[in-house]
């Protein structure tokens, strides 16, 4: 079983995020980390090679300036090898180009099984991994709950609004796990320290053959003005009067909760 | 000269500080008011190789120096949960037994040390050789094919934790009078070794204890090195304890002036959060620069260690600024909160009575001055 988990390398949420005043992309210049969301993919993957009993766990990302940072904290956690695409017309990439650069580097390793997270933290289209299964022609679950292998086939509870869905889809596939679908390991000391040994393949969109296919410049769309959320309305305040109670009552009802 | 911290520093502390902030300030908070070991924290951090991260690969352990288990007490502390017990069981007496145990010693003590499974902690301060080791006067006595120890220790961190204590003896006299001193690892349950809770009203997860020897009967094997080479020994494990407590300290004052800035940004009380008083914001900045400044001597002092160069001086000078700006940050903080500060619910008094604690433990503010004055200006020795 071998499983190839798409893996987004994204700035730190703990520091200030700023957009770029004439692209209006999300500024990528410090240090970039594993997005927690993707965690749970490798996480899965790294459980399931586990149970197969044989395989191993391929992390793939696409990022700027050779960044492996992220890439670092998944093979830490037990993932074999890394492939990462780096380039610097990727910039400005739409969620489409993406979907191919990752294809593209998935489709030169060995897998049965593509796992992603749902969506990003950063930019939270949640398209891309749909679109990777169509590329690679593989079928593809969204909103896992829960991953089972049973010989050729996936098992998937797929999360909806109503309660779940139980899938079974013939492998290879690409399925797409939700944050509750597994706890993510910590990294062991040893962990951190066999990452560093580890395979990091780094490719350029022309060994991708995707030179002029894919990046800022084909991007099929454009982020043409960002404005600042509302800011929220300050709500209703109830003095309490004696009535407050009975106000606070109503106010349910009006909105139906009660 | 090179500043930049390696990946694998980002990368340990990073996952150390997750780890304790699975756990959160909290965690700590209500096991130091109640007085219980934060078990299963330490075994956490055992089962992912942190707690072993400074002993021999061979032995469980992760390979790596002072400067790494330096990491961990840090973030685990900047994290809200400083472990005290770090100071004696991964740093004195992982130490003393990698570098002077036997291999039957090792095998038998560091594997469960590294995974976390066993504690050994320390015993040399008794009630009458308090910093003058010297004088000490547990004695271990060679009797058959062993050793019978007599006599008495007090604030021994964590025995209830414990499954052995690496105990300091005296097992001679030299020519000025001075105890030779040998190192015995005992059996926390020995026959004959009485212990008696010594309550202490800083609010710790870890209980200090009085021991009492009384013919503790040990074999030959639990004889660390060679009978006599006590206190060249112990000055192996006295250097690491100094360091790692100055990295606590360092993390006690991260993690207090975290907690004061974000306070100090959200607390308005006249239309302006409180940080806008230089009042306020002054003293915060000053306890910032003390904690980067003890920071970086600390991570000097674990350099030096690990490179096996003379690692005293540094070592000394650091634990005595760590603490000294650990104990500033805090008051700091708590300060900032106004009355909150002083609140349960804060969590914020634990952290200030640990720091103290570490002005007095592992060696005094006023020994370090002492050897300073004398080691590294020449004055005449003040003892």
């Amino acid at each position: 079983m071998n499983i190839a988990v798409c893996v987004k390398q994204i700035p730190d949420p703990a520091a200030p995020w700023s957009l770029d005043p004439s692209t209006h992309n999300l500024v990528r210049e410090g240090k970039l980390i594993l997005d927690d969301s993707d965690a749970y993919g490798v996480e899965m993957a790294l459980q399931l090679v586990d149970k197969a009993g044989a395989g191993e766990v391929t992390l793939v990302s696409m990022a700027p300036r050779n960044e492996t940072s992220g890439l670092r904290t998944g093979l830490a956690m037990g993932a074999a090898k890394a492939i990462l695409v780096t380039d610097d017309q990727l910039a400005g990439s739409d969620a489409l180009s993406t979907a191919k650069v990752l294809a593209a580097a998935i489709a030169t390793t060995e897998f049965d099984l593509v796992i992603a997270a749902t969506e990003s933290t950063d930019g939270y289209t949640g398209t891309t991994p749909v679109q990777i299964a169509e590329l690679l022609g593989l079928p593809s679950v969204s909103f896992a709950k829960k991953v089972e292998i049973d010989g050729s086939v996936v098992k998937v509870d797929r999360q909806t609004e109503a309660g779940y869905d139980e899938v079974i889809c013939p492998l290879p596939a690409l399925v797409t796990v939700t944050a509750g679908v597994v706890e993510p390991r910590y990294p062991s000391f040893k962990g951190i320290m066999s990452a560093k040994s580890k395979p990091v393949v780094t490719l350029s969109l022309a060994d991708l053959g995707l030179v002029g296919a894919a990046g800022g410049a084909v991007a099929g769309q454009e982020i043409v003005s960002v404005q600042k959320a509302e800011a929220r309305q300050a709500g209703v305040i109830v003095e309490d009067d004696g009535t407050g109670a009975q106000q606070l009552v109503e106010y349910l009802e009006q909105l139906k909760f009660v | 000269m090179d500043f930049r911290e390696t990946e694998d520093h980002s990368a340990l502390r990073k996952a150390v500080g997750d780890i304790a902030d699975q756990f959160g300030s909290d965690y700590y908070v209500a096991h130091a008011e109640s007085r219980t070991p934060t078990t299963d924290l330490w075994k956490r951090l055992g089962e992912l190789g942190y707690l072993g991260i400074n002993l021999p690969e061979e032995y469980g352990g992760g390979g790596a120096g002072m400067t790494e288990l330096t990491i961990v007490c840090e973030e685990t502390a900047a994290h809200g949960n400083p472990l005290l017990l770090l100071l004696v069981s991964a740093a004195i007496s992982g130490e003393v037994i990698t570098e002077f145990g036997s291999d039957a010693q090792r095998s038998r003590w560091l594997p469960s040390l590294a995974d976390g499974s066993s504690k050994v902690v320390f015993a040399i301060t008794e009630p009458d050789a308090g910093s003058n080791s010297h004088r000490i006067s547990t004695t271990a006595v060679k009797d058959g094919d062993g050793y019978l120890i007599s006599g008495q220790k007090y604030y021994i961190s964590g025995v209830d934790e414990a499954d052995a204590i690496l105990v300091v003896t005296k097992t001679g006299t030299d020519s000025a009078g001075r105890a030779k001193m040998s190192l015995f690892v005992v059996d926390a349950d020995a026959p004959g070794l009485t212990r008696q809770h010594l309550p202490v009203s800083v609010t710790l997860p870890e209980k200090q204890f009085t021991l009492y020897f009384d013919n503790v009967r040990v074999g030959n094997d639990r004889l660390i090195g060679t009978e006599g080479d006590g206190f060249k020994q112990i000055f192996q494990g006295l250097n690491p304890e100094r360091i790692t407590g100055a990295a606590i300290c360092v993390g006690i004052g991260r993690f207090a002036l975290e907690r004061a800035a974000a306070y100090a940004n959200n607390r308005t009380v006249w239309g302006a959060s409180i940080g806008t008083h230089q009042g306020v914001s002054h003293a915060l900045a000053k306890s910032k620069i003390e904690i980067e400044l003890a920071a970086l001597m600390t991570m000097k002092a674990a350099w030096l260690h690990d490179q096996g160069e003379p690692a005293g001086d540094a070592s000394n000078m650091a634990k005595y600024a760590a603490a000294e700006a650990a104990i500033g940050a805090i008051d700091a903080a708590i300060q900032v909160h106004g009355g909150n500060g002083l609140s349960t619910e804060m969590g914020l008094l634990p952290y200030w009575g640990l720091a103290r604690l570490l002005r007095i433990a592992p060696v005094s503010r006023e020994m370090i001055l002492n050897h300073v004055a004398q080691h590294s200006l020449g004055l005449p020795r003040s003892y």
